[in-house]
């Protein structure tokens, strides 16, 4: 991949406006989770459909396991967030956040013929907002920003000299 | 936009240059301000939970002295609630079915390192036992007065299941012992230190007067058909010992709440809890009541009480007259139990059962947005509209109201909060939330129930009648 992009000011403030955004939304969601004792990934598990569903539900079900899964997302978030807001290791972040929605995704797609106890807060037909947010990151991939706007510059600074 | 500019890429020079530091670190100030509206964020949800009772340290945690007495289904669950409370040694058990009661009981506490002695006969444990402060009596109805005076006569602060006692004579004894002795005597109805029922009473009726003024009460506790209780047969109690204490067989010691002269039926046993509610959310005390019931569905012989009770109240309160309808069936579950408090501006749907309670506001009464700012009432639930497929909505119709959830839910056991409540009271750093006069009020509220089953018209009450 080619990170020697040339971007207008205009087209380098967009890309590093969407990747803050969604660092933001990433980072706390992380942190809500971290600081409510209540939280745990159970009922999102729970509610699975689709193929992933058995997987989700023996996760759901044995506490270890959970616990392990909780804590992996809770801090996956975070540190996804921190790294997307900074552009710090900015491709890594934004790999592990596709990876980390594909997944969400697919625990409650909204296909055709699947139906969830918990409605949710817009109507959605194949496409939800977790696969728009999945194709902005797979964008910022595409478009990296952290080697100019971000921590990574330095990084970057410091293997081309 | 084909023209593209140089001046954002990383600059060609070698060596990190001060503007290599203020690109690279551009979005910092995104971080400080997602930190400074994350503590403001934190802080407000922290200031919209002014209900949740936080829990009273104990300054003085010098142990409480505690014996239990009657350690049958309900005095285990009460044994079982204590051990969560700081600051108590168990020393005595007392229970006449020592085969089993009894020694569950006293296992119970050894696994938690207690060291209780067992009794079969109270006034036994009261002459040994010389260093108790406080006593939990879970036995029969039949049994409370004298459980209760004699514990309070010897110097012990008391805790008494409900309903206080199976008459008002026994009731209005245990009021006098603990006047007398000036020893603490608090009731089990557990709703009072339910800290779901405080936020209720407290802040939504009392504070925000969300109801408006409240004209009807309902509620109800329906039960599915139950087999009656039975014993493992190697376990039996002897029949001199069961006679000795007031029981003509071991079926009647087991199934003592149907037997009249012992218990008080459904109607005692679980409309006590909530007609308890009705009296306390509606400060008042009801001017009479008409029932109608009977031993409908089982066998008169074993089920003297009735297994089917609807009775209705009438209050009168410094808002204006209250109806309260209450039913209990030993029949049929449908909808379990809970209490409906309906008033002009809204009805609060309340049970002990914490998955059940909601709060809807009327159509045409003020808008709650401050009440859920405050935390005090959740955010409304979407109202589903009512569907048109295959019927015809009627235009007078009014819409459903929305449904508000009740923010505050006590996640202990049940009876923990209304033990720790009488514990606190006895270390002099809370006041009983039932003391015996409001008891004594409850048991002549629910009492009259039976009464006017059996007379089958309206009974007053005068207002002296609820002062022991």
């Amino acid at each position: 991949m080619r990170i020697d992009n040339k971007y207008s000011g205009w087209q380098l403030s967009a890309l590093v406006l969407l990747r803050v955004l969604i660092g933001w939304h990433f980072l706390y969601e992380g942190l809500s989770k971290l600081f409510d004792p209540q939280w745990s990934s159970a009922h999102f598990l729970l509610e699975s459909k689709w193929i992933f569903a058995g997987m989700h539900k023996a996760i759901a079900s044995n506490p270890s396991v959970l616990s392990v899964v909780d804590s992996l997302n809770t801090w996956g978030l975070i540190l996804i967030g921190l790294g997307l807001v900074l552009g710090c290791f900015s491709r890594i972040a934004t790999v592990a956040g596709m990876v980390l929605i594909l997944l969400y995704y697919f625990s409650t797609p909204p296909f055709i013929g699947i139906y969830y106890a918990i409605p949710s807060e817009g109507n959605y037909l194949i496409v939800n907002k977790n696969l728009i947010e999945l194709a902005a990151l797979f964008v910022l991939l595409l478009f990296p920003t952290g080697h100019i706007i971000g921590v990574d510059r330095f990084f970057h600074k410091l293997r081309s000299t | 936009m084909d023209e593209k500019k140089e001046n954002s890429r990383s600059s060609p020079e070698k060596g990190i240059k001060r503007r290599d530091f203020i690109q690279g670190l551009a979005t910092l100030p995104i971080l400080g301000l997602f930190t400074l509206s994350w503590l403001k964020k934190t802080a407000h949800d922290r200031s919209r939970k002014p209900a949740q009772s936080q829990r009273a340290v104990p300054k003085d945690l010098s142990d409480i002295h505690v014996a239990f007495l009657g350690t049958g289904e309900q005095g285990y669950i009460l044994l079982n609630a204590c051990l969560k409370l700081p600051g108590l040694r168990f020393k005595a058990v007392c229970d006449i079915w020592e085969s089993y009661n009894q020694r569950r009981a006293a296992q119970v506490l050894k696994k938690y390192k207690h060291d209780a002695n067992t009794y079969v006969d109270y006034r036994d444990m009261l002459s040994k036992e010389k260093d108790l402060d406080a006593v939990i009596i879970a036995t029969p109805d039949f049994w409370h007065a004298d459980h209760a005076v004699a514990c309070l006569e010897s110097g012990l602060h008391v805790y008494c299941e409900k309903e206080m006692s199976n008459t008002l004579d026994g009731a209005k004894k245990m009021v006098e012992t603990a006047r007398r002795t000036r020893k603490l005597l608090q009731i089990g109805h557990q709703r009072r230190s339910n800290p779901r029922y405080l936020h209720c009473y407290k802040n939504l009726i009392k504070e925000a007067g969300i109801l408006g003024r409240i004209t009807a009460v309902n509620g109800q506790w329906n039960r599915a058909v139950q087999p009656d209780i039975g014993w493992p047969k190697k376990h039996e109690i002897d029949t001199a010992t069961l006679n000795k204490y007031g029981y003509e067989s071991m079926h009647r010691f087991r199934n003592w709440r149907w037997y009249k002269g012992m218990g008080g039926g459904p109607i005692v046993d679980l409309g006590s809890h909530q007609i308890d509610i009705f009296n306390w959310f509606l400060e008042a005390r009801p001017k009479s009541v008409l029932a109608s019931g009977g031993t409908d569905y089982y066998s008169k012989d074993t089920h003297e009480w009735y297994d089917t009770v609807l009775a209705i109240y009438e209050y009168e309160t410094e808002q204006g007259v209250v109806r309260a309808n209450y039913q209990t069936l030993t029949t049929n579950s449908s909808e379990g139990y809970f209490e409906n408090f309906l008033g002009d501006q809204g009805t609060l749907h309340i049970s002990e059962s914490a998955n059940r309670g909601g709060v809807y506001r009327e159509p045409t009464a003020p808008q709650w947005d401050k009440w859920v700012s405050l935390g005090y009432l959740s955010t409304p639930a979407k109202v589903t509209p009512p569907t048109t497929a295959g019927a015809v909505l009627d235009v007078r119709e009014t819409i459903g109201p929305d449904r508000h959830g009740i923010p505050v839910t006590l996640t202990d056991p049940y009876h923990m909060p209304h033990l720790e409540n009488f514990f606190n009271s006895i270390r002099g750093i809370e006041t009983l939330n039932c003391p015996h006069d409001v008891g004594y009020e409850t048991a002549v509220t629910v009492l009259k129930v039976n009464e006017a089953v059996e007379s089958a018209r309206r009974l007053d009450f005068a207002p002296e009648d609820f002062r022991a």
